[in-house]
């Protein structure tokens, strides 16, 4: 099966102010493994760097260090040229990532054209039928500005899917959207996967939904991947200091009246990543 | 398109307009006019010379006015006005297009590449255009134009120099707008689907800049035509060429000012005039494309149908009431967004007003201060504010005068996106101590200092911060900064917009203990806007659940944690999946088979 393996993952960026250089870290060996059938997701604050993982992953930038590697079912490494046949993305915010002037069809037809696949009307209808904006008919003729926030990131789900790409990378795919309709995306995100077998690296600061729709969590602080495991324990049993802040952070109706005083370090220990799947060997 | 089906094509011809209404102009009064001129003097170049005769024809009656035979009289050698004029706005329509597609295609090679390609193309780009535009347009062209030897002067030599010195302001127009579109993620998107370069540059960046380039082009054309008139007039145009500039320097040469033949200069100058007016009057049409804000008129603000405030009930612990509101935004067709809300916040309240985009919360919290503009406008209901003295303060009937005072001292307000509202050039200091000169105009300098000081203290930022200014504070200080503005004058409400929608849940949790602190201490009330329920159910007293301008429910957050009752307020918890608990089960503490 298509899997994407990330190997010590850096990416520097140089901030130049005046005749000064400096290099901010962004990412910091990051590795993880996207396996078929699975969903990984990468929680983290803004700034920790995980949006620039998904970022590398698509190919928007240029790693400092460290690989990123596509093997496909029959063991062979994806080249640069086909890369994009395999790896997709969504974007974050559905009312930027859709080309305003174009309608729907367009958005579709222009990956399936590209990536030598059929490109006919059938074709499009399927895709749009997958992410249920049904009739299809009326929705390929639509352009953005007539789609709810909702239907415009099923387009964009529709638009990753088309190259027939078996790895998706999700950034923080509902966060712009209404509360009422994030559960939908999110199940359709998962029925999908389960239906086509996807590898899902799922990006967000929603630790509640990062527990519910994924089977394994990484949690980034400052560039860093500071503990991994199997959903539920990251969440239920969080080791790190970093991830117990989170987790203690997060709106909890059930605990009103609590008090909200958090004792906040300057920063976390870095060195070391808690790997609940060592620790439980 | 190689087969998209019978279907879908029925459907996209019909469609067909849509793409191109977002980049035409909306129809306007201005529009009309400006085109109405264009091409009324475009046609009179284009098809005038077919019914004038000879422009140079010399005739031995000399200088003559108007009449019969000569409609526009003639010029000192005789020649017919009319006919000149008509060759001359041919010339100039010619060159001025010239020109301007020449600049256009000039501008958008050097503004759009650049910006797309970035790194060291765009900085040479970049510095060429930062050059040629602060070369001195027009001298250049004397000199240039009195470089080249009169008889080489042809049109096309004045265009391309005309060009060249023309087009340099578009390309940093362009660039700029480049610059922010190439960082839109349906670029990103794009090039993540595959697409070559040059693809995204024609076909996802290009469409969004035809206004732009739309406007730079009718620009390059007027200053072409006065450029073009400006050289001539001065005698450096074109050999043999007739344009309305070479017109005015044969008028000025024939001594027609002196003359007082008023018809062999005016109308030449009159076209010029006209032209630039109606491409002018065009670019203001285009120019609402690029910026819709221009397009909304200034509708009259009027809500005196709204009832007057029944005196207060008695009701010492309430200090607001708001009792059935209308909110209407006078469009077409009329929008509802608020309907018959009423809510009372208890003194030290938190009231949550919870809903999604689009409910009609913001709206509500802005006519709550009267802060509501035009179209929008309150048709019913009343706001009043039951003061600590005891009086009773019907806010919507307040003049703007009164107005002015109640809003900041009594009940203030903390935007959503607050902390982007700070004024970026001045320290955070002075934009406190300005709330304080505006309100309290009899406090000393050193009392607005400690005062300023202590609301920081409160807000759990430290004072010395006061002289920094907004970029030097982070996105959570910067939100602290807005709160403790808004307590300032110690109000007795505060509306809270999202105040910590965009802010990480450790900052976010910061800030709630901040509020809640400040609620103890200084009993005010607040009435906390977001559309995170849980972060209600957990901090709030009581909620309204807002759905299309109305509140559905309307309870003690306990009462909607364990009992809600409407559809809409299940459907809201369902959308939150529980931190700790089970999996697939959500923020409602009650399963939803034992409330069904």
């Amino acid at each position: 099966m298509t899997t994407l393996e990330v190997t010590g993952l850096v990416k520097d960026y140089v901030i130049r102010s005046g005749l000064r250089r400096a290099t901010l870290r962004a990412v910091d060996g990051v590795s993880f493994e996207l396996r078929p059938g699975r969903t990984v997701a990468l929680v983290g604050e803004s700034g920790s760097g995980k949006s620039t993982v998904a970022r590398m992953i698509a190919r928007l930038e240029e790693p400092t260090s460290g690989r990123i590697t596509v093997t496909t079912p029959d063991g062979r490494r994806v080249d640069d040229r086909t890369y994009r046949d395999h790896v997709q993305m969504i974007f974050q915010d559905p009312f930027a990532s859709l080309n305003p002037f174009h309608t729907v069809q367009h958005h579709l037809v222009r990956p399936l054209r590209l990536h030598h696949r059929d490109a006919s009307w059938p074709a499009v209808r399927h895709l749009l039928e997958r992410v249920n904006l049904k009739p299809a008919e009326d929705f390929a003729a639509r352009r953005p500005h007539e789609l709810s926030g909702g239907q415009r990131q099923r387009v964009a789900i529709a638009r990753a899917l088309a190259p027939g790409a078996r790895v998706v990378v999700a950034d923080e795919p509902v966060s712009m959207l209404d509360v009422s309709i994030r559960l939908d995306i999110l199940s359709l995100l998962a029925e999908l996967q389960r239906e086509e077998t996807l590898a899902v690296l799922y990006i967000t600061h929603d630790l509640a939904t990062a527990r519910h729709f994924s089977d394994e969590i990484l949690v980034m602080y400052r560039g860093r991947v500071v503990e991994r495991g199997p959903a539920d324990d990251v969440i239920l049993r969080p080791r790190h200091p970093y991830t117990r802040l989170l987790a203690a952070a997060a709106p909890n109706p059930d605990a009103r009246g609590r008090s909200l005083d958090l004792d906040v370090p300057e920063s976390f220990d870095t060195t070391e990543t808690y790997d609940h799947y060592q620790a439980s060997r | 398109m190689t087969n998209p089906g019978p279907v879908t094509k029925t459907i996209v011809d019909k469609r067909a307009g849509g793409r191109w209404r977002a980049v035409l102009p909306a129809w306007s009064p201005k529009l009309g006019i400006g085109l109405g001129l264009v091409v009324l003097i475009a046609l009179f170049g284009l098809l005038g010379p077919l019914f004038t005769g000879d422009p140079s024809a010399v005739r031995d009656i000399g200088l003559t006015s108007p009449s019969g035979d000569h409609l526009l009289g003639t010029t000192q050698t005789g020649q017919d006005v009319l006919a000149q004029l008509t060759h001359a706005t041919r010339g100039s329509l010619q060159i001025g297009l010239l020109v301007g597609v020449l600049a256009t295609v000039l501008s958008a090679i050097f503004g759009i590449i650049g910006s797309y390609a970035g790194g060291a193309l765009d900085e040479v780009f970049s510095l060429f255009s930062n050059v040629a535009l602060v070369i001195p347009g027009l001298p250049l062209v004397i000199v240039i134009a009195g470089f080249v030897p009169a008889d080489q002067r042809g049109s096309w030599t004045i265009a391309v120099v005309l060009a060249l010195t023309g087009w340099a302001a578009a390309a940093r127009v362009l660039r700029a707008q480049t610059l922010s579109l190439r960082n839109r993620d349906y670029v990103a998107a794009a090039r993540v689907s595959g697409e070559k370069t040059w693809r995204v540059i024609c076909v996802e960046i290009l469409p969004n800049l035809l206004p732009i380039l739309a406007s730079q082009f009718v620009f390059a054309v007027i200053l072409a035509i006065l450029n073009e008139a400006g050289l001539s007039f001065l005698g450096l145009g074109a050999s043999n060429s007739s344009t309305l500039g070479t017109m005015l320097y044969y008028a000025q040469n024939g001594f027609a000012l002196q003359l007082d033949a008023w018809w062999w200069f005016v109308p030449p100058g009159l076209i010029i005039a006209l032209f630039g007016c109606g491409l002018a009057l065009i670019n203001f049409s285009i120019d609402e494309i690029i910026n819709p804000q221009l397009r909304t008129g200034h509708a009259r603000q009027n809500d005196s149908d709204v009832t007057a405030a029944k005196p207060s009930s008695g009701n010492r612990s309430a200090v607001l009431t708001v009792t059935g509101l209308d909110v209407v935004y006078r469009a077409d067709p009329p929008v509802h967004a608020v309907r018959d809300v009423s809510l009372t916040l208890g003194r030290g309240e938190i009231l949550g007003l919870a809903g999604e985009s689009g409910c009609g919360k913001t709206t509500l919290a802005y006519a709550i201060n009267r802060l509501h503009r035009p179209p929008a406008q309150v048709t019913a209901g009343s706001v009043v504010l039951h003061d600590r003295d005891g009086q009773d303060i019907d806010v919507l009937a307040l003049d703007a005068e009164r107005l002015r005072t109640f809003r900041w001292s009594k009940l203030s307000m903390v935007f959503q996106g607050a902390m982007n509202a700070l004024n970026p050039v001045t320290p955070v200091r002075a934009q406190l101590e300005d709330v304080l000169t505006t309100h309290r105009p009899d406090m000393s300098k050193q009392e607005r200092r400690s005062r300023c000081a202590e609301v920081f203290r409160r807000v759990g930022v430290d004072p010395s911060r006061l002289d920094s200014y907004a970029h030097e504070l982070s996105g959570g200080m910067r939100q602290r900064v807005m709160i403790a503005m808004a307590m300032l004058l110690e109000p007795q409400v505060m509306i809270m917009d999202e105040p910590t929608t965009a802010l990480d849940v450790v900052v976010q949790r910061g800030i709630l203990r901040e509020i809640l602190r400040l609620r103890d201490e200084m009993a005010f009330a607040v009435i906390f806007i977001t559309h995170d329920l849980p972060l209600l159910l957990e901090i709030s007293d009581r909620i309204a659940v807002m759905r299309s301008g109305e509140v559905v429910e309307y309870a003690t957050a306990d009462e909607i944690h364990r009992r809600p009752r409407h559809p809409y307020t299940r459907q809201l918890l369902r959308s939150f999946p529980s931190l700790t608990g089970e999996r697939g089960l959500f923020a409602m503490s009650t399963p939803e088979r034992e409330t069904s």
